[in-house]
């Protein structure tokens, strides 16, 4: 069974885990990002980090470093650090300015596996790759803007930690060089390339009928690229040939995956349920979902379900309107509910790793438009045969 | 409040303006070529509607359908030819027909339907007929299929 959270009423635009998982990063679709610390089912607000003004956008909590970064539409990043206060010697989170040099709002922000280095998407047709300058003691940014034609939606880091995946509003899929002299030692040569000076462009994919690229992800050994888009497709790249595996969806678009194992992907958007796509080189295919619509979880689920076979467009707004333009009817005291049969009930926006056996992701997490964070166990995947989902029309 | 503002054409103070033939690729060959092959479509349409192959019809016309600038004249021939087979289909037999289309000719189909939609009165588009088609198409391939349709910059 999922575990289910409502965090708030507002979006969750953004979480990320601490390392152990005891506590919790989140943008409630606001300026302030804030710390939330597990206690028993609840989670609990301890530390607001305000620096920002602007949305924050995107937030990524560095396991081993225990660094948090925020990005935000003020086109800045800070990085924070907890350290013991000069007066009363309490730690608290102290913030660090990137100078991020964009002229646009930042959208996406990933430590680097080493966590020595960060990439910053923005507006600005770039993404700023962030190191440490241990002599002036702050955070420089070198710019990897070529041939970036829009707004940068995520990346992703190659597991060698110089290789970054970058999904854009230009409809395309790429996979850069970000190599810094200062901190990377040279490294060995991959599927996608040998020699990689900074801003090398290693990959360039597109989605048969475009779309922005809303997710981009390597595989765990960092050899296969996905990558969904907003044609309601999500694509596979095995950069050899290059072979590239394209799955369409009946239903509506993926914006956030994660890659649970080297042939499993765990992938969620505006169908407000996780999808679950697995194969190999040979082939990828729809394996199911992890929201299993028709277990009878709820009162308010099952009261849903009941007649209606067409799924959401006979609910909510739509039966909203119908009662109105046929009935007269103008407030919602009909007797169909607005519940989705999921368990987010909006558009999910991420998902993330939560829980590791051996090298394979055993738990992801997701947060959405409806204020929840849900952990699901990846291997309880039911057949999308029954598709009474509430985000279905069939 | 002022809103003038709003219909500024900001895109001309940019000297790197992401053009929309960036957005997708062209097809190579060329406008006289692919009349021509619009017009041997409709040809080979006509014969295969005359032994009833509403299926075959529809995948001859809508594989690589033309699309991009600069060839109106074959997207009409190729909107007139589609709209015939649209028109001859009975009801009952459109699930069927839409079931044997591949998902390549399924999503070419929605784009036409909105096209029809779009130019109400033009030629024999009759809206009840697109519609028809319209809802049988959203059973089979969802609503994935109008989500491509609207972000698919290769427009028919």
């Amino acid at each position: 069974m999922p575990e289910v959270f409502t965090l708030a009423q507002t979006p969750i635009t953004s979480h990320s885990f601490s390392a152990d998982r005891s506590q919790i990063a989140v943008s409630l679709n606001s300026n302030d990002a804030q710390i939330l610390t597990r206690q028993g089912t609840e989670w609990v607000s301890t530390v607001t980090l305000a620096e920002h003004d602007k949305l924050i956008t995107s937030i990524d909590w560095a396991p081993n470093s225990n660094r948090i970064v925020t990005c935000s539409q003020d086109r800045n990043a800070y990085v924070w650090q907890e350290q013991p206060d000069a007066e009363t010697g309490k730690l608290v989170w102290k913030p660090t300015l990137v100078l991020l040099r964009i002229n646009r709002a930042a959208t996406y922000v990933r430590w680097s596996p080493k966590e020595d280095k960060f990439a910053v998407a923005s507006g600005a047709r770039a993404i700023a790759i962030c190191s440490f300058d241990p002599e002036n003691n702050w955070w420089v940014s070198k710019l990897l803007k070529k041939p970036i034609r829009s707004t940068v939606l995520s990346v992703d880091w190659h597991p060698n930690n110089v290789l970054l995946a970058a999904g854009s509003a230009d409809m395309k899929a790429r996979v850069f060089s970000a190599y810094i002299k200062e901190v990377d030692e040279r490294p060995s040569p991959t599927v996608w390339g040998s020699k990689l000076p900074f801003n090398t462009v290693c990959g360039e994919y597109t989605s048969p009928a475009g779309g922005w690229v809303h997710a981009v992800g390597f595989s765990p050994s960092g050899d296969v690229l996905a990558f969904a888009s907003h044609d309601s497709s999500i694509n596979i790249v095995y950069p050899g040939g290059p072979v590239i595996h394209n799955i369409r969806m009946p239903s509506l678009p993926l914006v956030s995956l994660v890659w649970t194992s080297e042939d499993t992907i765990v992938a969620a958007g505006h169908d407000c349920r996780p999808l679950v796509f697995s194969g190999s080189e040979a082939g990828w295919q729809e394996a199911g979902t992890l929201d299993d619509a028709t277990a009878p979880k709820s009162e308010s689920r099952s009261a849903f379900g009941g007649g209606s076979s067409v799924g959401r467009l006979k609910t909510g707004a739509f039966a909203t309107f119908r009662d109105a333009d046929s009935r007269g009817q103008t407030s919602s005291s009909s007797t169909t509910s607005d519940t989705l049969l999921t368990i987010h009930q909006n558009t999910i926006t991420n998902v993330r790793a939560y829980d590791y056996s051996g090298s394979n992701v055993s738990r992801v997490s997701t947060s959405g438009v409806d204020g929840m964070l849900v952990i699901w166990d990846v291997d309880a995947v039911s057949a999308l045969t029954a598709r009474v989902g509430g985000a279905h029309l069939r | 409040m002022d809103t003038a503002f709003r219909k500024i054409d900001i895109d001309i103070y940019d000297e790197d303006v992401l053009q929309e033939s960036e957005l997708y690729e062209a097809d190579p060959r060329d406008p006289a070529e692919v009349l021509e092959d619009a017009k041997q479509r409709a040809g080979h349409v006509r014969s295969l509607l005359a032994k009833n192959d509403i299926p075959g019809a529809l995948t001859i016309i809508l594989d690589n359908a033309p699309y991009g600038p600069n060839i109106d004249d074959a997207k009409i021939i190729t909107l007139q030819t589609l709209l015939t087979i649209l028109n001859t289909t009975k009801s009952a037999d459109i699930p069927g027909v839409i079931k044997a289309l591949s998902m390549d000719t399924q999503d070419t189909l929605m784009k036409y339907l909105y096209k029809g939609m779009a130019m109400p009165g033009w030629g024999d588009i009759s809206g009840s007929v697109l519609l028809g088609w319209h809802e049988k198409l959203t059973e089979v391939a969802g609503v994935g299929c109008i989500v491509r349709t609207m972000t698919d910059r290769r427009i028919v």
